[in-house]
């Protein structure tokens, strides 16, 4: 399905992917890749299953069925990768910590517990490493600030930080401007399309902004129930093609509106 | 348009605020407890005759007494006021007993801490995923905390006689059941987003722990701290009245001995003891930033 036009080689492959939260079926063979200096969207409405895939992938979830593949080595259910990294739409940032002992958590996957016991065991170089991804981001000057002192678009940038200093080679973004006021939004977009550019990350991320996945991402796949509906290049895609995602979700809704307006009627018949 | 100045029709019927299933079932859950507290009141004696003849003895107690004997002697007993206040013989020995109290409770917090660290981290979800150990921790302090701190002092008293140290010990013990309990729920509730963004970056539990999970929790853990200190002060003035030293300890000689008087002097020191504590645990919560 459209993957005759991807840059290089797949560096996330997903495949069959399949997950229920006990009757409900979110994701429903799942499958698509993204490459190597690829910026790929995830469009859908909720509970399409997005999200979900995802949290799949970095081991946050186990999926019930399919394969995932990152630089052709294969994920272990449920568990984390060493090469993929995630930022989320609420940060996760520990605020009460320095900034740059928060992007030295992003190596901890690689220290042992005589070296990452406490903030002021980590190595030297570790931290130099956070230094130089706070760098990228931007941020080397608020490095000894307390991370919640930052306003929401610096924190995010931490965030990608932290998931540089775990030498991440696919980067996951969960809506990770959904909390932001645009000019912080078209900051980090601009980071996240950079890493791409620049530094070859395979990044792909779920948004609920048409227009910011048109403009920043190469292509933009649809989910809906659990599906892959279309997978197209980012000028390809039309306003049609979008809102079509959300029309079931939208349908659905009205349908159990009106649901429960008849059954409201019911219970004041019965009083 | 609706003329918003006029009361609307009334279509709707008022949904009842009480159902006749709830009424009865507040009817019998009342009549059951008057039965239960009625029971009980017989159980124990409790009744207005027995707190007015109790009265009298009461009075004796508080004031004193003069009692006649069958030999036509006629003795003054002592009441608890007016209080003892001889400076060298009561105040600057009860000041320094006080002082003890304070040591003891806070050796038996101090002693307690990275014990009650411990289980709280393997008892707390957030913390620790592996499902028998934190039910084993959670176990253990269930069992420890459901023996109270004046058990654990009349066994230490047993095996290493009176004094001070089976005061500190007791407490320690209790305490770590406590706190670890405490500590453990307080990390139950810490954001479990942080933790996500490390077991993502490959973060063990003990990382995971001492990265995300403490650094949120530090305050709470703190202001628990210091409300267990406060707690254990009170808690050792009783375990001085079973043997295990302090301000409790001279409390009991001295009513033992009928010297009521001395003995109110110290229970005014305990009263102000604690009040003084308090304040200050409810000062240093402040300055740390929880209550």
């Amino acid at each position: 399905m459209g993957a005759d036009h991807l840059s290089g080689a797949a560096m996330l492959r997903i495949d069959g992917l399949r997950k229920a939260f006990g009757e409900k079926t979110v994701l429903d063979g799942l499958a698509f890749e993204v490459a190597s200096g690829e910026v790929v969207s995830l469009l859908g409405a909720n509970g399409s299953g997005k999200s979900t895939s995802l949290r799949c992938v970095v081991g946050l979830e186990r999926p019930d069925g399919g394969t995932i593949t990152v630089d052709g080595v294969t994920a272990k259910p449920g568990e984390a990768m060493p090469t993929v990294a995630m930022v989320f739409q609420k940060i996760h940032l520990v605020p009460r910590r320095s900034v740059l002992d928060n992007v030295c958590a992003g190596a901890l996957g690689r220290l042992g517990l005589s070296r990452s016991w406490s903030v002021l065991a980590f190595p030297r170089e570790v931290q130099a490493e956070a230094m130089a991804c706070l760098d990228r981001v931007g941020l080397a000057d608020r490095a000894r600030e307390k991370a919640g002192r930052l306003s929401g678009g610096q924190q995010q940038r931490v965030a990608v930080a932290r998931a540089l200093c775990q030498r991440a080679t696919v980067l996951l973004a969960d809506e990770p401007v959904s909390a932001l006021d645009p000019a912080a939004s078209e900051q980090v977009m601009n980071l996240l399309r950079s890493l791409a550019d620049d530094d070859g990350l395979a990044v792909a991320a779920v948004l609920h902004q048409p227009n910011l996945a048109r403009r920043f991402s190469d292509r933009i796949l649809g989910l809906a129930g659990g599906r892959l509906v279309f997978d197209s290049r980012s000028a390809e895609v039309t306003d049609e093609t979008v809102a079509s995602l959300y029309r079931p979700a939208l349908e659905a809704l009205e349908a159990a509106e009106s649901a429960e307006s008849a059954e409201s009627a019911e219970m004041r018949e019965y009083a | 348009m609706t003329d918003l100045t006029k009361a609307p029709e009334p279509r709707l019927d008022i949904p009842p605020r009480f159902r006749p299933s709830g009424v009865a079932t507040a009817v019998a859950i009342t009549i059951g407890l008057v039965v239960v507290h009625w029971y009980a009141a017989v159980q124990t004696n409790t009744s207005p005759k027995e707190l007015l003849e109790g009265w009298r003895g009461l009075w004796n107690f508080l004031f004193g007494v003069d009692r006649t004997y069958p030999n036509g002697k006629t003795i003054h007993q002592d009441g608890a006021f007016p209080l003892d206040l001889r400076w060298s013989e009561t105040i600057r020995p009860g000041l320094e007993y006080c002082l003890l109290t304070i040591w003891i409770g806070l050796l038996g917090t101090t002693l307690s801490i990275p014990v009650a660290l411990f289980f709280a981290v393997i008892s707390s979800r957030t913390t620790n995923r592996f499902a028998p150990l934190w039910l084993t921790g959670r176990a253990v302090m269930s069992v420890l905390r459901a023996i109270p701190e004046t058990v654990y002092a009349l066994m230490f008293i047993a095996a290493v006689g009176f004094g001070a140290f089976p005061g500190v010990i007791a407490l320690a013990i209790h305490n770590v059941a406590v706190m670890g309990k405490l500590w453990s729920e307080a990390m139950d509730e810490v954001d479990q987003g942080p933790v996500e963004a490390l077991r993502v970056a490959g973060a063990s539990p003990a990382q995971s722990a001492a990265h995300a999970v403490l650094p949120a929790v530090m305050p709470s853990l703190l202001g628990l701290l210091l409300y267990r200190f406060d707690t254990n002060v009170r808690s050792s003035v009783i375990l001085g009245t079973v043997g295990a030293g302090g301000i409790g300890f001279f409390i009991k000689t001295e009513v033992d001995s009928f010297h009521f008087d001395t003995m109110m002097t110290y229970v005014c020191m305990v009263i102000v003891l604690i009040i003084v504590i308090d304040l200050f645990s409810a000062w240093l919560r402040r300055k740390v930033g929880t209550v």
